[in-house]
């Protein structure tokens, strides 16, 4: 194929038996292609390769910004290995991730399943539940915090009005999961509608034949949707699993990293940011660029492969 | 025709169903009610006034007078449209190339996509420092060139999949009856991939009007953008409740509206184009 479009740009710049002018020459695909790339690349390069060299370079320095640092060579890395305050958000955030996926999904799946099937107003449904996820996450999580107020806040009344009392939404016990409550409730609909489009593009007559060889409801779930799901299930998994390792605006909106609800990113931002501590912070944001380009490296070969399967 | 029976089945399908609205969609719903409530009703603290009350526009009028909300939102829409605008003049070549042509046997494609994993803390330092010394901080120029590099990689790969939709056969049979590649880049790809072209921008749009993090940093009071705006009634000593809902009401309307209108490309659009939904 691509032999036939290599003759047709032959016959369109050469065959008039004539030099190439400059333009034609350029309008060669060879030179074409990276002519078209080259503004990206550029980009790219400003804006990624410059935080990475600086961030690379000052992990190495101890001290701020004002220019009294000296070269540590790895203490940094050392003393990270053995701070409390990096693993210890590191581990939340782990933890953040799979309470989150592990829901979204639990919760995705079961309305999945629930609304594969034609009825009227699935259209409306649709456009309803996917009202919220386009809506930023801060101002989500501003309007939460105020819902969740322990006096004022409206859930807190109707939990008072049917009996259950105040809950203490924002205590030590209970931020983080408040927080993975309000990611969960935002992205379940994502979930719901991936795994539903999935399920809907699943072929008839193979669920026809299960059920009349009497397979039961749950077998033919577990034996022939769930696998055919999988797919999806991945994709799902690890483009949660990008978006929640970066998670900070829900907390900027609600603890502001405290109560026992700072992540990775917020430590990085209160370590650079708040104390200035130019060489450390950089020292994290690296291992979590470090953390991140394994997760990605992963997920984006699946997505790839996903585009390119579905041709 | 004979009116079918409604079953046990029905009714808990609608139940649940009816249930997960309410709670997908209450908060919002709440938000726009707070809005036009009196600060007494919403600190009165009975359930009754949280659903009847009188409405006033004096959170409106608070938040107009009192605050450079208009600036702000006003900011908001100046970046992103033109940082849209700006990744759109990057992207879509770049998508072209990569889609016609391999360009770089999907390595760079990969490299492409992966920057998106970027963490914007790590940028945030670095950028911080430089914009300082060349004046870019608090500037509107410093985040549109900021939401240019957080939107550019994304909208990439979401063009990719929409130019692969293009048969290549069509353009081969246009250089054969002797298009120039001008020609058919405006003449046929482009019309074709319009819709993509729209979606993705819409996307970018509303990447940047979210975006919280930089505008946070980077900004003080020229360009101060909206979320930073909504976000500093709760930081201060008396929180402004029915102001923030004001506010919060305004900003997300064009979301909602625009969520509304392209819901049936959003999975795609999140799912940077692997699932059509």
């Amino acid at each position: 194929m691509s032999n036939a479009k290599n003759n047709a740009t032959a016959i369109s710049t050469y065959g008039l038996g004539r030099k190439p002018s400059i333009w034609e020459n350029l309008s060669n695909e060879k030179y074409f292609k990276w002519i078209l790339i080259a503004p990206l690349l550029i980009v790219l390069l400003v804006f990624m390769f410059y935080p990475l060299i600086y961030c690379i370079y000052n992990s190495f320095l101890q001290g701020g910004v004002s220019g009294d640092s000296a070269f540590i060579a790895f203490e940094n890395y050392k003393y990270m290995l053995r701070d409390r305050s990096f693993w210890i958000p590191f581990s939340r955030t782990a933890q953040v991730a799979v309470i989150c996926i592990f829901f979204e999904l639990l919760i995705g799946l079961g309305l999945a399943v629930l609304w594969n099937r034609d009825f009227k107003g699935m259209n409306l449904v649709r456009g309803l539940v996917l009202l919220p996820l386009l809506v930023a996450p801060l101002i989500l999580s501003l309007v939460w915090n105020f819902l969740l107020e322990y006096n004022i806040g409206f859930i807190n009344q109707i939990f008072v009005t049917i009996g259950i009392g105040r809950i203490k939404w924002w205590s030590l016990q209970m931020a983080l999961y408040t927080i993975c409550g309000i990611t969960i409730w935002q992205w379940f609909p994502f979930s719901a509608l991936v795994l539903l489009s999935g399920l809907k593009s699943l072929p008839k007559d193979v669920f026809e034949a299960a059920r009349v060889d009497g397979a039961t409801g749950w077998y033919t779930f577990k034996r022939l949707s769930f696998p055919m799901l999988s797919p999806l299930i991945i994709i799902i998994v690890l483009l949660r699993t990008m978006w929640l390792v970066r998670l900070f605006d829900p907390l900027y909106g609600t603890t502001r990293g405290g109560v026992g609800t700072e992540l990775l990113d917020w430590m990085v931002y209160r370590t650079t940011f708040v104390y200035f501590d130019v060489g450390y912070g950089s020292t994290l944001a690296i291992m979590s660029l470090y953390l991140t380009i394994i997760i990605s490296a992963i997920l984006f070969r699946q997505l790839i492969k996903a585009l390119n399967t579905d041709k | 025709m004979i009116k079918k029976k409604i079953t046990n089945e029905e009714i808990g399908f609608w139940i649940v169903t009816i249930i997960v609205l309410i709670v997908v969609l209450g908060p919002l719903l709440w938000i726009y009610l707070t809005a036009f409530k009196s600060a007494s009703d919403i600190f009165s603290g009975s359930l009754s006034k949280q659903i009847l009350f009188t409405p006033t526009l004096e959170n409106f009028k608070r938040l107009f007078t009192e605050y450079p909300f208009f600036a702000s939102l006003f900011n908001t829409i100046i970046i992103s449209v033109v940082s849209t605008i700006l990744v759109m003049v990057i992207s879509l070549p770049a998508a072209y190339s990569f889609a016609r042509w391999d360009t770089g046997g999907g390595h760079l494609l990969f490299v492409t996509i992966s920057t998106r994993m970027f963490p914007g803390v790590v940028a945030a330092l670095p950028f911080f420092l430089l914009f300082r010394n060349i004046g870019l901080l608090d500037t509107h120029i410093g985040l549109i060139l900021l939401h240019m590099y957080f939107n550019v990689s994304f909208a990439t790969f979401l063009l990719y999949g929409f130019f692969k939709d293009v048969p290549v056969e069509l353009e081969q049979a246009a250089l054969i009856d002797g298009y120039g590649r001008i020609d058919i880049l405006r003449r046929i790809v482009f019309p074709l991939v319009l819709p993509g072209i729209a979606i993705t921008s819409a996307f970018c749009m509303i990447w940047s009007w979210n975006e919280f993090l930089f505008a946070f940093l980077f900004t003080r009071d020229i360009a101060r953008p909206m979320t930073v705006l909504i976000s500093s009634f709760w930081g201060s000593i008396e929180v402004q409740y029915g102001t923030m809902a004001a506010g919060v009401a305004i900003a997300i309307l064009p979301i909602l509206i625009v969520a509304w209108v392209m819901q049936r490309y959003i999975i795609r659009g999140l799912t940077f184009g692997a699932v059509k939904g």
